[in-house]
């Protein structure tokens, strides 16, 4: 399948602070791909690369088979980090205007427009101005202005902050169903735990360097569960009475669950059956890593970074997303 | 991808001119104004102009003056005060237009501007004489002026006594003597005037005749004719120098461009800064290229300004059509205004496009906008200097030099000596290429300011960026 989206050795510098560095991916068309990693990291600034709102420093870029997107713009939807609209403009000029800009004929992009704002349970806002409307309401108005073009390539930059639950599901609905419908899907965000559950591939990205480019089996497959989750009838006593036992390294327990870590080499349902039979328990399973893992673990191993673990995994989550921007 | 900058061009015209706030600034102010001065002008006309009807009571001392006073104050003697006086005003009005003095002189025997002046004089009044005694007591007869008294069978609007020595000078006396008027209180000025103008002239005619001199004889001697200025051209043409309103026109022009291409600038600083603050710029440049949006924005703001220079040549030019002045504007002046506008907006819209993109906010603009602003103001320092000598080495340089060309060679061409036109072309020329070096500049700055955030920069980041870009 042809690729989307192709960077290659790109590099883009603010003065003295290099936000991308050689950056080199490939997103095949059709594909939904998850750009994570932390605030700072250099999503925007390749995404907005990918958009040619910023030109790269060095590099070759091809989007949808052009050299730069300021060709192909109209076949791209993009729902930028930083939402803004018009505020003094009415939600549905506003639409309007976004459509003719990405080269829509005028004639049937009003029923377009309405139909959208009905679909996202916003169809009483048409005429309200965008000021009026709530964070989450104008939020979804950008997503139809993403997306009300058709684009062939859809780039969500941070989608997913500052939504509630609920608009959260619909907004990632509507997404999956633009996958479903075969167009190209990019996604940001700084929160492992969305990436993990809607992505094909993900690219991971830490201080302007890829570190990870591989697709959700890989990873699972390349990160095999080393570690042992538990919930013991009596966890004083399970403590004393798992420790010590053959295969298991170091435990810790957290509300009344063990986590026991395997020894390189240990065989996992060994080690399971020896702890149930140490001592009785209501749970047990062979915790598979979380992205989060995955992530602090290949930073870690970077020798160049000694990262605190605990900021780190702050900054992988939803609390996180006040903080700095890419 | 013309239609992404007529999509840009047209929001950014929409969003300007169908505002109340434009609408009430640019249609509906200038048409209160329109309205409020020939209202004002009635109202006042109105309010002070009663009528006078009455009894004006004489007191003679001199025993002579009396059938003179009657024949001025009467009805015929009031309506030819009144011409006499216009003709005067009508005179000076010519003096000051200089050129236009004729078809002005044409434009005043016209029936409605005659009926215009009769409305500035008021209604005339409509006076009796009623000659008193000379040893009348002028004490009693006062009373008979108080503002209760009115409506008295034998109330007063005015008393005139005249001095026993006003035709005849008494002995040893330097001078004649004249003449007292009391009047009820809250008379009109106007009315006044008339009353004292008739007098006088009764006096001054008995004066004469007592003296055995003619009136017209001193009239012609007491009057010396001086036409008006001429000034010699190199062609030795003779033609009348320069009037207050020769003067005017080329200030007018100026201020026409000054105001027309601020307006569009201003907004488009405003209306950058406002994309730039609520990043709705992001959204823009995913479908448009910053050299699109600057584009479509820029033709979007030159149409505002369009809109306004229309509206004041509009209202100036049937103003002119008017008072029938038409010619002082010839067509290819307006052209060459036009053509002016043009440049000098794309000059001064390229900077505000860069000083919007550059900032966060409106507040940081003020320190990159007032070198640009004062630019603009310029001309008012040198629109005399020109005026007065448009054809110098001082007004030449200015009109080739941008970016105060469109200002100064549009005063030059507004002016009685209009530039030859190899010169305009030259300039128009020069102006264009800087105009077009400015929105080069100002693509490079908008380009990179766009999406940068952070400290306001200054001139000296934005030439960096120029060559980042």
């Amino acid at each position: 399948m042809p690729d989307a989206v192709i960077m290659e050795g790109i590099t883009k510098t603010f003065g003295p602070k290099v936000a991308v560095r050689e950056m080199n991916l490939r997103v095949p068309e059709g594909a939904l791909y998850g750009f994570i990693g932390p605030n700072g990291a250099g999503k925007t600034t390749t995404i907005r690369m990918i958009m040619s709102i910023m030109f790269p420093d060095s590099g070759r870029l091809s989007v949808l088979g052009k050299a730069s997107a300021v060709e192909s713009k109209d076949r791209i939807g993009y729902l930028p980090e930083e939402r803004g609209v018009y505020k003094k403009m009415k939600v549905g000029a506003f639409l309007r205007l976004i459509g003719r800009l990405k080269g829509m004929p005028g004639a049937g992009l009003d029923a377009k427009v309405r139909g959208w704002l009905e679909r996202v349970d916003l169809a009483d806002v048409y005429a309200k101005r965008c000021d009026e409307l709530s964070k989450g309401m104008q939020q979804k108005v950008q997503f139809i202005a993403a997306v009300l073009h058709e684009p062939e390539l859809i780039i969500l930059d941070e989608p997913f902050s500052g939504l509630d639950p609920v608009n959260m599901r619909l907004l990632r609905d509507l997404f999956l169903e633009q996958h479903a419908a075969g167009r190209t899907v990019i996604f940001s965000t700084h929160v492992m735990h969305q990436a993990e559950q809607l992505c094909d591939h993900l690219i991971m990205i830490n201080k302007g360097n890829k570190v990870l480019d591989a697709s959700m089996e890989e990873i699972r497959a390349r990160y095999d569960p080393r570690t042992i989750l538990f919930e013991p009838l009596d966890p004083g006593a399970a403590a004393a009475a798992v420790r010590g036992l053959q295969g298991v390294g170091s435990i810790s327990a957290t509300n009344g669950v063990l986590e026991a870590s395997l020894v390189d080499g240990a065989e996992p349902t060994a080690v399971m059956r020896r702890i149930v039979e140490a001592a009785p328990v209501t749970r047990i399973e062979l915790r598979r890593p979380t992205l989060e893992d995955v992530f602090i673990d290949i930073v870690s191993r970077d020798a160049g970074s000694e990262a605190d673990e605990a900021s780190l995994r702050a900054s992988l989550r939803e609390e996180a997303a006040a903080g700095a921007r890419a | 991808m013309m239609h992404k900058v007529v999509a840009v061009a047209w929001r950014e015209f929409s969003s300007t001119v169908l505002t109340k706030a434009f609408f009430i600034g640019a249609f509906l102010i200038p048409a209160l104004a329109a309205l409020a001065i020939p209202l004002i002008v009635k109202l006042t006309d109105e309010a002070k102009a009663p009528e006078l009807v009455g009894t004006i009571a004489v007191v003679d001392r001199s025993g002579e003056v009396l059938p003179g006073v009657e024949q001025r104050l009467s009805v015929e003697g009031i309506a030819g005060l009144i011409a006499e006086t216009s003709a005067i005003a009508r005179e000076a009005i010519a003096e000051q237009l200089g050129e236009q003095a004729a078809q002005m002189q044409e434009h005043m025997d016209n029936p409605m501007v005659q009926a215009a002046i009769a409305q500035a004089f008021g209604p005339p009044p409509r006076l009796t004489v009623e000659p008193l005694p000379g040893e009348a007591d002028v004490e009693v007869q006062r009373d008979r002026l108080k503002p209760s008294a009115e409506g008295d069978a034998d109330a007063l609007v005015a008393l005139a006594v005249i001095a026993p020595d006003s035709v005849r000078k008494a002995e040893d006396a330097a001078a004649y003597g004249g003449y007292e008027l009391f009047v009820r209180a809250k008379t009109d000025d106007r009315h006044i005037d008339l009353i004292r103008r008739a007098l006088r002239d009764a006096v001054l005619e008995h004066r004469y005749a007592a003296a055995g001199v003619d009136a017209t004889d001193v009239e012609a001697l007491t009057s010396v004719s001086a036409p008006r200025t001429q000034e010699i051209t190199d062609t030795g043409e003779a033609r009348g120098a320069t009037s207050a309103l020769n003067m005017m026109l080329p200030f007018v022009f100026m201020l026409l461009l000054i105001m027309s291409v601020m307006v569009g600038g201003q907004y488009l600083l405003t209306t950058t800064i406002e994309e730039k603050s609520s990043r709705v710029v992001e959204v823009l440049l995913s479908a448009v290229s910053p050299m699109q949006l600057m584009t479509g924005k820029i033709i979007g703001q030159m149409g505002v300004g369009v809109v306004m220079l229309s509206i004041y040549m509009g209202v100036g030019m049937s103003t002119l059509v008017a008072f029938s002045l038409a010619d002082l504007v010839s067509p290819e002046k307006l052209v060459y205004l036009i053509v002016y506008f043009v440049l000098a907006y794309f000059i001064f819209a390229s900077f505000m496009a860069a000083i919007g993109s550059a900032v966060n906010e409106l507040r940081e603009a003020q320190s990159l906008q007032t070198p640009v602003m004062l630019t603009v103001m310029l001309p008012y320092f040198f629109w005399m200097p020109i005026t007065r000598d448009p054809n110098s080495v001082f007004a030449i340089v200015l009109s080739m030099v941008p970016p105060m060309s469109p200002f100064a060679m549009v005063v030059r061409i507004a002016s009685t000596e209009p530039p030859p036109a190899w010169q305009i072309f030259l300039s128009m020329g020069i102006t264009a290429a800087f105009a077009l070096g400015c929105v080069w500049f100002a693509a490079k700055v908008f380009r990179v300011g766009l999406l940068m955030f952070g400290k306001p920069p200054n001139f000296r980041t934005l030439v960096k960026w120029v060559r980042m870009a």
